[in-house]
């Protein structure tokens, strides 16, 4: 199993469609995330922000320093198993697709 | 058909039957009695050796007034009464605790900066209704009461946020978090809420009684709430309508034929209103406090008694002083406010809760600046429609021109307003896909999870802000007034393009959004702001309720928004031609009262403007209306000075 975390900045509606003008990059990002769920069965993404799961960012402790240290500026983080992938943006689908590839996380299709 | 139906079905309906704690909620507009008839509820079932919780969540909560005693917030026991307690809970207050009890573990991280932006975001309406579903949710569990009555109920519009709708699980399975709250928060409490709302559709356990006034407008407002809380398996149970006129002092043709009105609604409820019980209880000369007149309306509700009216004696001195509203008004201040400065469009705004007339005014208001000749659209975003009732002609969606000259009128359709939005979005997120032909993601799976997201009564008020935006942009119009929804829903639009206005400062939630917007957002908060190209007005009638809740309101558009009150309008002013007995002259000197606590709390101009037998309908009825409200009769002179646009 490979787990895929992000976490972001306080925010009130994490779907971007929350708001006058809907948030591309998240609607993006939520279609993305569902699609990779679909996808690859060994696959467990979750999100954290920082309103609502202000546990997360307390208990992890690379997260914590870099946030202490940076300012939510750093977020969103990306991590891959623990690993930090990514930081100050969201990776792409493709870009996560390659990284659940990488970890020899089989696609559905493949079964 | 009897007035009064065997009071029996009330009683078996607020009685507790079992040994669980049973519920009994309240719900009405202000200004109704509903905190009386909760109070007289509340103060039988404790006769009836009940053991009994009043809870109310009244922003501006007058038990201490009813019982005599200062109550609080912690339960606090009735000293003259066994088996009662009370507490009172703030809305605002219990808002901020949940505000602070979310940031409070961020501290850790985030410098006061950062605090201070999540705070904005939390400072949302749907924040609000999470804290006041909490309230609700905290007293259903209260095992030593036999009885716990609400002296408020949740709205539809609040259960639907609340009820978790099936998709949300699996929102919060991926963590993430969705325009209802925060995930995790509610993660903890979602078995309560569960319950809670499971408690709110046992009719067994829980008891809905909508409280009204003996007017169509009250009786239709109720039918509608009463309907949205149906789709939600909540039965209505009582109809409880509140302060018909007395036959004993209805002697002129004027409150006799008010009186006959208001008899037709009465029986018109009853037999088209779904509810398993109805009761009535009278106007009474005066405010009703005190245990006796509580022990009276209860007698009357669940024991089927005769209501007492003590007409009294003529207030002293009321006779000489009846009300002299010349010396309270200034019709030049009022005309001023109402009209455009330097050419530039006047945009009034008459806002207040529902049954105050505000849809009459602003027609009235309408019908008067455009008489005077000012290019005038006057726009309703209230759901009833009430403007196509009272021009007695079509409103359309868009501007229509009605036969005044000078006049157009158009209605916001919220059904209508949320398609448009809806297909905006959808168009936007589609055209944001086709420009990325190298994307490997499922366009159309994501469309459709878009699509999904905008079922949320979030997305309604998306929709219904972004037409009344629209409308700051119509050309060619010297004024526009807005006759806008019930108070609290007006806030939530009027307040969300400044909060939204914070969002996208901090950039988090709409980053990569158009800036086009938050311009436009930015004119518009502006324009409000501008006491020469803005008015907003108060419409109230002068009573205790509707005006703490006007003020309430204007306060609330002050902080948040940084909007003045330009006026205040006092509506349903008794005229002095008739009712001439002690028990309208007691009426009029708690008119008087009240007007001079609006002209201290509110040190504006006023607008009065009297009650009527009927309500005026067509152009000829609300010209001659207009005639006899502050500010509008002055308005044909004044428009003469000024050239004709």
């Amino acid at each position: 199993m490979t787990e895929i975390h992000l976490y972001e900045e306080a925010m009130c509606c994490s779907t971007g469609v929350c708001g006058p003008d809907p948030d591309d990059e998240l609607v993006e990002l939520s279609a993305a995330l569902d699609q990779l769920e679909a996808e690859f069965e060994d696959a467990e993404i979750s999100r954290a922000n920082m309103q609502h799961n202000i546990d997360e960012f307390l208990n992890t402790e690379a997260i914590y320093d870099l946030v202490e240290e940076h300012g939510p500026e750093i977020l969103p983080i990306t991590t891959v198993d623990g690993e930090i992938v990514a930081k100050e943006e969201y990776l792409s689908y493709d870009e996560l697709a390659a990284e659940l590839r990488d970890r020899h996380t089989q696609p559905q299709e493949a079964h | 058909m009897a007035p009064t139906r065997p009071t029996t079905d009330a009683r078996a309906i607020v009685e507790p039957s079992g040994s669980d704690t049973e519920f009994v909620f309240f719900s009405g507009k202000g200004g109704v009695g509903k905190s009386t008839v909760s109070c007289a509820t509340a103060t039988w079932l404790a006769d009836n050796d009940y053991n009994t919780l009043l809870v109310t969540t009244d922003p501006a909560p007058n038990l201490s007034d009813i019982f005599g005693q200062e109550i609080g917030h912690e339960v606090t026991e009735i000293e003259d009464i066994d088996n009662l307690s009370a507490i009172e809970i703030d809305p605002d207050q219990a808002a901020e605790d949940y505000r602070q009890e979310t940031i409070e573990p961020m501290r850790e991280l985030l410098d006061d900066e950062q605090i201070q932006a999540v705070e904005e975001q939390l400072n949302s309406p749907c924040v609000e209704e999470i804290a006041a579903f909490d309230n609700f949710v905290d007293f259903m569990d209260s095992p030593e009461y036999d009885v716990v009555v609400f002296d408020t109920a949740p709205t539809g519009h609040t259960i639907r946020l609340m009820e978790l709708p099936s998709d949300w699980n699996a929102e919060l399975e991926k963590g993430g978090s969705t325009c209802i709250g925060p995930a995790a928060s509610m993660e903890d409490r979602k078995q309560d809420y569960e319950h809670a709302i499971e408690t709110l559709q046992d009719s067994e356990q829980t008891s809905f009684a909508f409280v009204g006034k003996p007017e169509d407008s009250s009786i239709d407002e109720i039918q509608r709430s009463a309907s949205d809380l149906g789709d939600l398996g909540i039965e209505s149970q009582l109809l409880i309508i509140n302060g018909y006129l007395p036959e004993s002092v209805c002697e002129d043709p004027f409150f006799n034929g008010k009186r006959a009105d208001e008899q037709a609604v009465i029986e018109r409820a009853e037999s088209e209103f779904d509810a398993d019980a109805m009761a009535t209880y009278p106007l009474q000369p005066g405010e009703i406090a005190g245990l006796d007149l509580l022990a009276d309306v209860g007698g009357v509700l669940y024991d089927g008694d005769d209501a007492t009216v003590e007409v009294g004696s003529v207030p002293n001195g009321a006779a000489e002083t009846s009300v002299d509203f010349d010396s309270l008004t200034d019709p030049d201040a009022v005309a001023e406010k109402l009209q455009p400065v330097d050419g530039e469009t006047r945009y009034l705004f008459f806002t207040g809760k529902g049954g105050v007339g505000k849809s009459t005014i602003a027609a009235t208001s309408a019908t008067k600046l455009a008489e005077a000749g000012y290019e005038t659209l006057v726009v309703t975003t209230d759901p009833a429609a009430h403007l196509e009732d009272i021009f007695g002609e079509p409103v359309g969606h868009e501007p229509t021109s009605v036969s005044q000259a000078n006049l157009d009128a158009a209605r916001i359709d919220q059904e209508k307003a949320l398609d448009e939005y809806r297909q905006q979005v959808l168009d936007h997120v589609t055209e944001m896909y086709a420009e990325k032909e190298d994307t490997r993601i499922d366009v159309e799976a994501a469309i459709a999870n878009v699509e999904e997201e905008l079922e949320s009564p979030c997305a309604e008020e998306m929709a219904a802000l972004e037409k009344f935006v629209g409308y700051f942009e119509e050309d060619g119009y010297d004024i526009v007034v807005f006759d806008t929804a019930p108070t609290g829903h007006t806030l939530r639009l009027l307040e969300l393009p400044s909060d939204w206005k914070g969002f996208m400062d901090l950039g988090s939630l709409t980053k990569g959004a158009a800036p086009a917007t938050g311009d436009q957002y930015d004119t518009v908060i502006e324009t409000m702001q501008d006491p020469d190209k803005s008015s907003f007005a108060f419409v109230m009638s002068p009573e205790y309720t509707p005006m703490m809740e006007a003020y309430r309101a204007a306060k609330d558009l002050h902080d948040q928004v940084g909007i003045e009150t330009a006026f205040v309008v006092a509506n349903y002013l008794l005229p002095e031609a008739y009712g001439d007995n002690a028990f309208f002259a007691n009426r009029r000197a708690q008119q008087q009262q009240y007007l001079g606590e609006i002209q201290d709390r509110f040190e504006t101009p006023l607008m009065g403007a009297p009650l009527r037998q009927d309500e005026p309908i067509g152009l000829d009825e609300l010209s001659a209306f207009g005639d006899a409200v502050t500010g509008l009769d002055a308005l044909g002179e004044q428009a003469a000075e000024v050239p004709q646009q």
